[in-house]
């Protein structure tokens, strides 16, 4: 096992190591990702422990290019004595595939303008977590779950995790990037005895780069209950057209079929409805998203994207016309145009300026979609649909829960009958989305 | 728990619009030799008897019921086609050993991919945390399990040179440009995974496996005045290299070609509740999502499932057999043995419209005092078993598929299926048809696509009102069932059966009642 040559080294010198050894193989360029995780993990049912897990992981994921063939692959195993066999198969493997004159590192231009800025990924605090404040955490958040659970409640559990990870990616043509960054997230899920064999089920939770940006943990834990207790009583009821409101947190479910089809691949391989709608409308003036790197401490901020481009501030939607595409180094070659990035960062879209208690009040009839079930979008020609579980709400009044229902469109029409924005962006995920409200759906039922 | 919704249902290369995320998610590799007899561990890193029997003593020594551990060598490859050519080559290796200790229903769980002694003490001190009692026995010796043989090949993909795997996707991009002028992009992948697995346990069980799984598929875009649609196909399962024939590849390639096609004419679906009939074979995802999930004891010990009062009463009409099953030849979700060491099984959920059986782990099966059903399964060694599905499927009726569609009179008949979810305590749930038709008086008409389909468990094992005599497996390799963040290869079956009323999720606000 243990082998004299193998000396554990940082990362920078073992990714030195990695490419001098791929370029002695055969390669002409290689890039080399090494990364570590630590993560911990505590659930609660009961009043006591139901799962404690710790563990580090570690991944070496090598990408060669060999004469405009490529190939990459991931090992756990860091010994140099394991990795000459390791490097030399990886450079084996690409000179089996097709020439693909498209199939080379980015062009070092792309790499220029290091972001230097510190994004505040990585909690100082981290290494202070302790057990006991783990434990304390999800039993706090327990507490306050069955407290406001009270005699409704089957089952409550609980969850505090965290991680800290590590990563440094080197290219043979000069790109570097490292990035260190914690995680901490708790989340509180409630079943809930309703009517005969129903039990409704909800959750809670919030995550951070910081352990302070964490709301209270009662607040995460009476949430849980208090989403739960409102899905008494949910039915299933005739079809209707009316608004509906999307709510903050979920709304990520339905835009991401906007943006898949955004990528460079799906265009480059004809199965994007929106190839051909740059700078054209596709939904009303108030549709607007950002992908914005440089949110400090946001759980999707970055220094870099996956080619090794700086991150950059960018509008992929303005009012409602499409800005910019995601087209990574690839797939810009075979299309033959500028790379803009593939990957996205933090979503913002611009929120508005009422509450979604007050747009309710204006709304005759409209129904609040609190959560998704199933579903899917087709990238190619923008239809999509889904089921939703909601409120049904007359006049700001609270009429029924309905449940076992569906919304079904094309991406081409629903964005136009996007009509406000609230103004309550969710704010612990990277899609930091607020609510909004679509004129005019129709919401399929009995 | 992760933000992600749980217990989503994802056919990997069906879904619709998912091909960006297909790709990044597979692996490919080349090399490292799989020796295929025993002792692999032994040979390599030196676990022997007298280890294992150390680890569990640390495990268990703050009390507990049982440990075990779980030794995993995963290799997988991943081969891409675009553009006519193959030139995407991705692969991992995955190497570990994952540590549990249960007490009662409580787990503690640790895991690392370094197989030395000191780093395995270490973990098995981490697992131990869960307890806090005097020490149990980790066992005084083990004895090797008997199981059976669900998929018995040679199971070496990493013995096949990576170059003979390059002609299965030229030929598939061959013929299904081939096939139609109207073809305008074809995407083709070959997916081959090779996992070795040994389980030692401190009530003295050793048992191993070597499982083999993969999948070949075509994805198609088809161009039409000015129109587009797209459709794929797979096929695989836990199936050496030899499966992958020349008629397999035209069978991809013409269903691929031939599904794209037919959605030029298809019509927007009506909305509201109709008579849905299940076409045979992948619409089993049905199962899967409205009973299934339901019935895995995890859901039921803790009283959240919909079905946690229902054992032993009637729940569908006396014709409806609903089974789970590990040993399957082939398929996607056979396992000879579980990953915790208890042998593949089949269970019967639903015998003669009564439920019988919830799927067990060890911990469940303790839990209602049963034996375990052979359900404790696990992505990988970085997490812990729970219970989860393999294969199930419904047994077929008396009557012909022709019967059952005529019977349905006006609704929609489902051909394939993308992807499915399900809320476990209200039994609510949803499957999204990529293909189907309309049934306009009791026959075939126009196709339709891109609809979710929702109905309530329970509910909708009560409106099983006909089903045909055709039982047909799904013969995919794509398939992932997806619980609290971990993944798992799963198959289902179908006969053409006849559910009275689901909710059709079109956009036609006509809900067209029969």
């Amino acid at each position: 096992m243990i082998n004299k040559k193998d000396q554990q080294l940082a990362f920078p010198e073992l990714a030195e190591w990695v490419i001098a050894r791929t370029r002695k193989a055969g390669a002409n360029d290689c890039r080399v990702s090494l990364s570590k995780r630590r993560l911990v993990e505590i659930n609660y049912r009961d009043h006591k422990p139901d799962v404690i897990k710790e563990a580090t992981t570690q991944s070496l994921y090598l990408e060669v290019f060999v004469n405009n063939r490529h190939a990459g692959q991931s090992t756990p195993d860091f010994r140099q004595s394991t990795l000459e066999g390791f490097i030399n198969d990886v450079v084996e493997s690409a000179g089996i595939m097709e020439e693909d004159p498209f199939r080379t590192l980015p062009d070092p231009k792309y790499y220029e303008g290091k972001i230097i800025t510190d994004l505040q990924l990585s909690d100082p605090g981290y290494n202070q977590m302790t057990p006991e404040n783990r434990h304390t955490m999800a039993k706090t958040v327990e507490d306050a779950c069955l407290s406001r659970g009270g005699d409704k409640v089957i089952s409550v559990e609980t969850g505090e995790n965290d991680e800290f990870s590590e990563e440094y990616i080197k290219s043979s043509n000069g790109f570097e990037g490292s990035t260190k960054s914690t995680y901490y997230r708790v989340s509180a899920s409630m079943t809930a005895q309703d009517k005969g064999d129903r039990h409704p089920e909800s959750y809670s939770y919030a995550a951070c780069r910081y352990m302070s940006d964490l709301p209270s943990l009662q607040e995460v834990g009476t949430e849980a209950a208090a989403r739960t207790l409102d899905l008494m009583g949910c039915k299933k009821i005739p079809t209707v057209t009316l608004p509906i409101i999307i709510e903050n947190r979920g709304a990520s479910r339905v835009l991401s079929g906007l943006l898949s089809p955004m990528s460079g691949s799906s265009i480059q391989q004809k199965r994007s409805f929106l190839a051909d709608k740059k700078g054209k409308p596709i939904g009303s003036k108030l549709l607007t998203i950002k992908d914005d790197p440089f949110l400090p401490r946001g759980l999707g901020s970055k220094y870099y994207d996956g080619d090794g481009f700086p991150a950059r501030k960018r509008d992929l939607l303005t009012e409602g016309a499409v800005n910019e595409f995601l087209i990574d180094w690839y797939y810009s070659r075979k299309l033959g145009w500028e790379p803009t990035s593939g990957s996205i960062s933090n979503l913002i879209v611009p929120p508005g300026t009422r509450s979604v208690e007050e747009i309710i009040k204006d709304l005759k009839r409209c129904i609040l979609i609190t959560g998704f079930i199933g579903g899917n979008s087709n990238s190619t020609t923008g239809d999509f649909s889904v089921g939703i579980i909601g409120k049904m709400f007359e006049k700001g009044q609270f009429v029924q829960n309905v449940a076992e229902m569906n919304i079904a469109d094309n991406h081409l029409n629903f964005w136009n009958k996007l009509v406000e924005v609230a103004d309550d962006p969710w704010i612990y995920s990277q899609a930091r989305l607020p609510s909004l409200v679509i004129d005019n759906v129709v919401v399929a039922g009995i | 728990m992760k933000s992600i919704p749980r217990r989503k249902f994802i056919y990997g290369t069906a879904l619709a619009g998912g091909t960006l995320f297909l790709i990044p998610a597979l692996k490919a590799c080349k090399f490292l030799d799989t020796q295929s007899s025993g002792n692999y561990f032994l040979k390599e890193f030196g676990i022997d008897e007298t280890l294992c029997r150390k680890l569990l003593e640390k495990a268990l020594s703050k009390g507990g019921d049982f440990a075990d551990l779980y030794f995993e060598y995963t290799v997988s490859n991943y081969l891409g086609l675009e553009d006519g050519k193959v030139n995407q080559s991705y692969g991992d290796i995955s190497l570990g050993v994952g540590i549990r200790t249960v007490k009662g229903d409580q787990t503690g769980y640790g895991f690392t991919q370094d197989l030395t002694e000191e780093s395995m003490m270490s973990v098995a001190a981490t697992a131990a945390t869960i307890s806090d009692l005097n020490a149990a026995s980790g066992g005084s010796s083990f004895s090797l399990l008997k199981t059976g043989n669900y998929y018995p090949v040679p199971a070496d993909f990493n013995g096949i040179p990576g170059k003979s795997k390059l002609p299965l996707l030229q030929n598939i991009n061959e013929k299904c440009f081939a096939l139609s002028p109207e073809i305008v992009k074809v995407s083709a992948g070959f997916a081959s995974e090779t996992k070795r697995i040994m389980i030692f346990t401190s009530d003295g069980i050793q048992a191993e496996d070597l499982l083999p799984s993969g999948y070949l598929y075509a994805s198609v875009v088809a161009e039409r005045n000015g129109k587009r649609e797209q459709s794929s196909w797979n096929l695989g399962g836990r199936r050496d290299f030899s499966f992958y024939t020349d008629n397999v590849i035209d069978e991809i390639a013409a269903k691929s070609v031939s599904d794209a096609l037919k959605l030029f004419d298809a019509i927007q679906p009506p909305a509201g509740e109709m008579p849905v009939v299940l076409g045979p074979g992948v619409t089993g995802v049905l199962l899967h999502e409205a009973i299934g999930h339901g019935m895995e004891a995890d859901f039921n010990r803790k009283k959240t499932s919909t079905y946690s009062t229902m054992l032993g009463k009637k729940v569908a009409e006396p014709f409806v057999n609903i089974i789970d099953d590990g040993t399957n030849m082939n398929l996607s979700g056979s396992i000879n043995v579980d990953d915790e060491g208890t042998p593949g099984k089949k269970t019967v959920l639903v015998e003669n419209g009564i439920l019988t059986s919830y799927l067990h782990d060890k911990i469940s099966a303790k839990h209602y005092g049963v034996e375990p059903t052979g359900n404790g399964r696990r992505q990988d060694f970085q997490n812990y078993p729970m219970p989860r599905m393999r294969n199930t499927y419904m047994l077929g009726g008396s009557a012909s598929a022709e019967d059952v569609i005529k019977e349905a009179g006006n609704g929609i008949y489902v051909e394939n299926v993308s992807n499915g979810q399900v809320n476990i305590g209200e039994g609510d749930f949803a499957f999204y048809v990529s293909q189907g038709r309309m049934i306009e008086n009791g026959k075939l008409t126009a196709p339709i696509k891109d609809v979710n389909i929702m109905g309530n468990g329970p509910k909708m094992l009560t409106n099983i009102i006909l089903a045909a005599n055709d039982l047909e497996m799904f013969l995919g390799g794509g398939g992932q069932c997806g619980k609290n963040g971990q993944g798992v290869p799963v198959s289902f079956g179908m006969p053409t059966c006849l559910v009275k009323s689901l909710t059709v999720g079109g956009t036609q606000q006509k809900g067209g009642k029969s």
